[in-house]
């Protein structure tokens, strides 16, 4: 067995469960902020939250599927550990972009929600 | 060694599968609620438009999965014969589907949005206006 092959064995799973990890905590907590932004109507909102997951999970696991080849050839250990740090790197920081902009759509979407209110009350 | 490209092929496709399977489930039986907004709350248009909607979307991305799963690109130098070779054709191939499934999953979310958005802007809605619960402290 090569080097590689043992390399994707250990980046695949793990990354799996950071993806997965990731998007249920999103699932999780992001369906409070959901309820606001869709005046507490829950069944709408539990629909929206559980298409949103399976988009969450489609598109990374995808995206670390992709990233999984074309490595180049691994012959020792220390190349194992560094490749599989900088390919981890890769996705850990796609999954943080991905986090941040998410948080930032569910802020900016409620700002602009709450300015809606407070105008449409003022006139 | 068996052939590499059966192999490729028959890990392939029960993945693509399964994973349609699981995303069409999700987006439809999640887009009842939209359909229902979208209809007025009429239950047998609302069910039929959604089945024809998620029979549309097996079809579109099935064909487009049977559509990439050739292993190109093997007849020249490359010999396309070891394992390697085989886990890292299939991690392209599916990455590719699974992203482009994501994709196609938000346009569809997409569409319902914006039905919903039309079927508010022009028409009686059924449902009461939702009520803002209040935050309890």
């Amino acid at each position: 067995m090569s080097l590689n092959l043992l390399a994707y064995a250990l980046f695949f799973p793990a990354m799996l469960v950071l993806a997965v990890g990731v998007a249920q905590t999103c699932h999780r907590h992001g369906r409070p902020w959901m309820l606001r932004l869709f005046d507490g109507d829950a069944a709408f909102v539990d629909a929206v939250n559980s298409i949103l997951l399976a988009g969450c999970y489609t598109v990374n696991l995808g995206y670390i599927a992709l990233v999984m080849a074309g490595w180049e050839p691994i012959t020792g250990i220390e190349q194992l550990l560094a490749t599989l740090a900088r390919r981890m790197a890769i996705i850990v920081l796609a999954l943080a972009a991905l986090h941040y902009q998410n948080i930032a759509v569910l802020l900016i979407w409620s700002r602009f929600k709450q300015h809606q209110a407070t105008g449409k009350r003022a006139t | 060694m068996t052939n590499t490209f059966v192999l490729t092929y028959l890990i392939y496709l029960p993945i693509v599968f399964g994973l349609t399977l699981y995303v069409a489930r999700t987006l439809f039986r999640n887009g009842r609620v939209f359909m229902l907004d979208i209809f007025k709350g009429k239950a047998d248009i609302a069910d039929a438009t959604n089945r024809l909607f998620e029979v549309g979307f097996y079809l579109i991305n099935i064909g487009f999965a049977l559509r990439i799963m050739e292993v190109d690109g093997y007849w020249g130098e490359n010999a396309y014969d070891t394992m390697q070779e085989v886990v890292e054709t299939l991690a392209g191939k599916v990455g590719g589907f699974a992203i482009y499934l994501g994709v196609m999953l938000f346009i569809n979310l997409f569409l319902f949005f914006r039905g919903r958005r039309k079927a508010r802007q022009n028409g009686i809605t059924i449902n009461p206006v939702p009520v803002i619960p209040q935050p309890v402290h």
